[in-house]
């Protein structure tokens, strides 16, 4: 051992300039991982945070009437289970607030100690929030109904004919409803003190729910569990990861972007610290060979070169740890803060996992070459023509590689932390190299006839393309690989960002206005009309006011689902609950019809079944399809319907809202008793929301108008964070991305410092070493960019439509101005990676041979 | 002592199977000094190869003080070399990285040779290097290069020491040192000396010629 560490020392000693060189392109490829990773950690943290605030808890379980029976004991075994750290009971149900004179629809959400588990309310007074404020018969309530009500804090509101006192005003509450939206302004309580009252007991609207804190790795699983459990007891879970609302899916895709770019960045990484490794090696086979001449074993030959490899890598890896934090520190904080991350720094599980892929792709990669150490013949040293290494593998190399292959595999299944996206991105990357593999071997035909050329630099420049031992495979491979990741990952966020802009767009209504009576509908359209927002050049909107009526299902007669009785609608889940249900002649603008006809005209019917269309979901979960008659009660009444078409309803552009059930307008519907909603967009400007909420209680005081406009922010900014942080991210992939490459292909001057002082000695000018430089590694930058990203192209597609599920815009300028930069950088570096000895004298290069 | 029986080497080209050595069967004694001569290509430095076990034969057998060498594994001649033959190239092949004096002394280190470090700066002080020992390769001259190699074949004290070419890339009166210098340390030592040459004058000075023609061995003449 000491032999092999005494070499070690001398190797590094004579030739540390050369070794430094591999150092740091291990380095970088580190420092890129680490770096990528703790900003993803830090971020995901963040993200995780806000979502959970948006929640409150870790899981919700809902129940839209008092926990039934069947239900109570599974759900308490499920509760006291050791993966859940603590629960509390929350009600949220909809009563009515007065004072003398005024009445008010009010949403009354009923908490015990300690809520919410995650974030906080903040309140206007300043003070921090606690449930104490509620004991003894405290309110703490939203700003809308002091105006509603014309009270102040300090004073009494009347709640099932007892007194409660307002103690304080929410004025940021993130903890979002049982609907994303409340019936009136929402109002805190204690849940003892509701108990006490009577609101619960005239079978009123509630919402039962159970909040959950629960180990972080349970969540998935325990959501999982209990939706499998009371799947037909309409109980419903959430939980952060899971919310299926448009907020969920966008940091689920966000989250699953952050893996995907910080998975790019090992193979990227990886791929810096191969090229690298492969040069020391090929480097060192002359050295081999001597070492077995003088009476060495392949044993201790193996040791010293894996020692040295493994040393170099185990120093780099902790200088890329240190360039990393020094990349992190210099990210500007006001970027930082846009991500809504309030410090970031190297993250130690992010340090020691690029420490650990470092050392452990040099050791894979190096050991390889390295154990074909066995075959080198030290007969080279005798005949020149002796190949260094012998052509066949031996059954120790082709496992070796194989073992090592399954290494491979298991640091991409650890970093993806899945085995199926391991596996496939592995088999991916493999298939994309073999592409590349493959375009090097034409590449090499195809421009064989050229070094035929009569110009001296490109005739040259082919003859170093096409040339036993050639470096066209190695860059292709790597800068092409390279390409594909950066220029993918690049796709992908500018497709997320879009996505993202869509989703909180300038769609989303900020009011929400219920409870407009038929006859009230002109005079609240007049009302409205100056606060709505225009669009300058364009026609003032139309007040969209849609009838809203509620009804349940109470029977499906259908070609493939039969439920005669409420009972057996019942027992079949999610369908017995009550839908929010519309009449109008037009398809809305985020509905599509996927079978059946609209209708044309109003019905005139007024007995007979009434024509219906349905929401996609009812064919994909409960077999319901066109010609099945559905019986639906409406206040009391049962009314028979037959579907006539299906639509599908782009959930996540809700601006008009979303309708499972669309009527026919005819006598019969608009008989239904019924009343008006408005979903609205208003000027933006810090008091007209108050002032329309004004306007409109007082002209018509029942009607209630919900201020999403709070909500919406609270959902914006975290959505707005996601991508300030994708663009972040994005950024260092490319910066991190290019330098490893720069790298890579710096690397393979070693290769040509012997040719070129040849090259040299027989009279080339620096012009024409230049010249024959940029010809050659231009040709590879460009067939490595364009075949990169042809791939990205590719990449960017498969992952936005199958993985994602987002609609899919080739980034063409992105993918174009890659090709370009890969050429001129490639060509760049190998210029630059070749200009000492294209500016020096070659006799120190000729000597050292 | 060396011994070669019908020792042939065919190698396989693009043209189909090529005879480099045709079977070939001699005796070289111990404390002899043997010259193979003959023009490029006619098989010198692959009977050079086949002696230090540097490569296998196609046919017959190389056996060393009365062991078959071309029996034995890679790991097993790799001792051998250590311990009992010591190699000088026309190209020098020093170890790039290291010292005069650490190339020389990494035989040892290989053997586990206590007082590696004295005996390897007395070697180079015999060969006329004093003071050059921790100069780089590239630091040094081709005559003082190819000094050092023969300072490091030396390091174990091998009773055979083979030679290829060791004046081919060094100047005429360069190259007379190194013969001088071969010439002594095999006569001091009663080391038996297997030189590859084109050169005349170092084949003059052998106890023995061989001469090859096209991979045959076409004579065999004793001097002394």
């Amino acid at each position: 051992m000491t032999f092999v560490l005494r070499m070690a020392w001398r190797e590094f000693r004579s030739s540390w300039t050369r070794l430094l060189f591999f150092f740091l392109c291990v380095a970088i490829g580190v420092a890129a991982i680490v770096a990528l990773r703790s900003v993803i950690q830090e971020v995901r943290e963040t993200l995780t945070r806000e979502a959970r605030d948006l929640v409150g808890a870790d899981l919700v379980v809902l129940s839209g009437r008092p926990w039934p029976d069947e239900v109570t004991p599974q759900l308490a075994a499920y509760l006291a289970e050791p993966r859940v750290l603590d629960r509390m009971e929350v009600v949220e149900t909809a009563t009515m607030a007065s004072t003398e004179g005024r009445a008010q629809l009010i949403e009354l959400r009923a908490v015990e100690s300690g809520f919410p588990y995650y974030g906080t309310l903040e309140l206007q007074s300043g003070r921090p929030w606690s449930t104490t404020l509620l004991q003894g018969r405290g309110l703490v309530v939203q700003p809308e109904l002091l105006v509603q009500l014309g009270v102040a804090v300090g004073d009494t509101i009347t709640l099932d004919r007892q007194a409660f006192t307002i103690r304080d005003v929410v004025v940021r509450d993130r903890v979002q409803g049982r609907n994303g939206f409340a019936f009136g302004p929402r109002v805190y309580i204690d849940l003892a003190e509701l108990r006490a009252t009577s609101i619960l007991t005239f079978g009123s609207r509630a919402s039962f729910q159970w909040f959950a804190r629960v180990q972080s790795d349970e969540v998935d699983a325990l959501t999982a569990d209990l939706r499998r459990d009371f799947r037909r007891s309409l109980v419903s879970v959430r939980s952060w990861r899971t919310v299926e609302d448009r907020l969920g899916r966008n940091l689920t895709l966000a989250e699953n972007y952050l893996s995907l770019v910080g998975f790019s960045m090992v193979v990227l990484g990886g791929i810096g610290v191969w090229s690298v490794t492969r040069v020391f090696i090929q480097q060192k086979i002359r050295s081999v060979a001597v070492l077995k001449c003088v009476g060495a074993s392949s044993a201790t030959v193996l040791a010293t070169y894996v020692v040295q490899v493994m040393g170099l890598a185990a120093a780099g890896s902790v200088l890329g740890v240190g360039i990393a934090a020094a990349g992190i520190a210099a990210i500007p904080a006001s970027v930082v803060t846009l991500a809504g991350v309030t410090s970031i720094g190297v993250t130690w599980s992010a340090a020691l996992q690029g420490m650990a892929v470092g050392v452990l792709v040099s050791l894979l990669f190096a050991l390889v070459p390295l154990l074909e150490i066995r075959d080198v013949k030290p007969l080279m040293l005798l005949r020149a023509d002796t190949a260094p290494l012998a052509g066949r593998r031996g059954w120790r190399s082709v496992s070796a590689t194989l073992l090592i292959g399954a290494a491979l595999v298991m640091v991409a299944v650890w970093q993806a932390g899945s085995i199926a996206a391991g596996l496939y991105v592995s088999v991916g990357l493999l298939a994309v190299a073999a592409v590349l593999a493959g375009a090097a071997w034409g590449l090499v035909r195809v421009v064989a006839p050229l070094t035929r050329s009569k110009r001296f630099a490109l005739r040259h420049a082919v003859v170093s393309l096409v040339r036993p031992g050639n470096q066209t495979r190695v860059i292709l491979t790597a800068v092409g690989l390279g390409c594909f990741l950066i220029l993918g990952v690049r796709a992908l966020q500018s497709n997320l960002q879009e996505e993202f802009s869509l989703a909180v767009g300038a769609n989303a209504p900020d009011l929400v206005l219920f409870d407009i009576q038929r006859d009230q509908v002109e005079g609240v359209r007049t009302l409205l009309k100056p606060f709505l927002r225009t669009v300058p050049g364009q026609e003032p909107p139309v007040v969209p006011l849609l009838p809203l009526l509620r009804g349940r299902v109470v029977g499906v007669d259908g070609a493939r689902t039969q439920l005669a009785t409420a009972e057996d609608v019942r027992r079949a889940g999610e369908l017995a609950r009550e839908y929010g249900i519309t009449f109008r002649m037009d398809l809305a603008d985020n509905e599509r019809l996927v079978a059946g006809t609209w209708w044309t005209g109003p019905s005139t019917d007024t007995s007979g079944p009434l024509d219906v269309s349905i929401e996609q979901r009812l064919v994909d979960e409960h077999a319901m399809g066109l010609g099945d008659r559905i019986r639906i009660e409406i206040a009391g009444r049962v009314v028979d319907a037959r579907v006539t078409s299906v639509r599908k309803v782009s959930w996540d552009e809700t601006q008009n809202g979303g309708f499972i059930f669309v009527f026919r307008p005819g006598p019969v519907i608009e008989r239904a008793p019924h009343t008006f909603v408005g979903f609205l967009q208003v000027n933006p400007g810090a008091d007209v929301r108050g002032r329309l909420q004004r306007d409109v209680v007082r002209a018509f005081p029942n009607v209630s108008v919900i201020d999403v406009g709070t909500v919406l922010a609270s959902v914006r900014e975290v959505v707005d964070n996601a991508t300030v942080a994708i663009t972040v991210v994005g950024a260092v992939t490319v910066i991190s991305g290019i330098l490893v490459l720069v790298g890579a292909v710096a690397m393979a001057k070693f290769q040509r410092t012997y040719d070129a002082a040849i090259y040299r000695t027989l009279g080339a000018s620096s012009r024409r070493l230049a010249a024959m430089v940029l010809i050659e590694y231009g040709v590879l930058g460009a067939l490595a960019g364009a075949l990169g990203a042809i791939g990205a192209l590719a990449l960017s597609w498969g992952v936005a439509t199958r993985l994602f599920e987002i609609a899919w815009r080739p980034d063409w300028q992105t993918l174009v101005g890659g090709v370009v930069v890969t050429a001129l950088v490639v060509a760049c570096v190998g210029l630059a990676a070749s200009i000492d000895i294209i500016i020096r004298k070659p006799l120190g290069v000729l000597r050292q041979g | 002592m060396i011994e070669l029986s019908e020792v042939s080497r065919t190698v396989t080209s693009g043209a189909g199977p090529l005879t480099i050595l045709h079977p070939s069967s001699f005796r070289i004694e111990k404390g002899r000094t043997v010259a193979i001569t003959g023009p490029s290509g006619s098989g010198k430095s692959t009977l050079l190869g086949l002696l230090a076990g540097l490569d296998t034969p196609t046919t017959g057998d190389v056996s060393i003080d009365g062991v078959n060498i071309t029996r034995l594994g890679e790991e097993a001649l790799a001792r051998l070399r250590g311990e009992k033959i010591g190699i000088v190239f026309q190209f020098f092949h020093l170890l790039p990285s290291l010292t005069a004096l650490e190339n020389v002394l990494v035989p040892m280190e290989l053997a586990g040779v206590a007082d590696a470090r004295a005996r390897a700066a007395a070697l180079l002080a015999d060969v006329g290097l004093t003071g050059r020992g921790h100069h780089y390769p590239s630091q040094l001259s081709g005559g003082e290069q190819q000094r050092v190699a023969i300072a490091r074949a030396l390091a174990n004290d091998p009773p055979i020491l083979l030679a290829d070419e060791p004046t081919g890339n060094l100047d005429s009166a360069t190259g007379r040192q190194v013969i001088d210098l071969l010439m002594r340390v095999n006569r001091d030592h009663g080391r038996t000396l297997v030189l590859v040459t084109h050169d005349p004058e170092l084949a003059q000075v052998a106890d023995e010629a061989i001469a090859l023609r096209d991979g045959h061995v076409v004579s065999q003449t004793e001097r002394a």
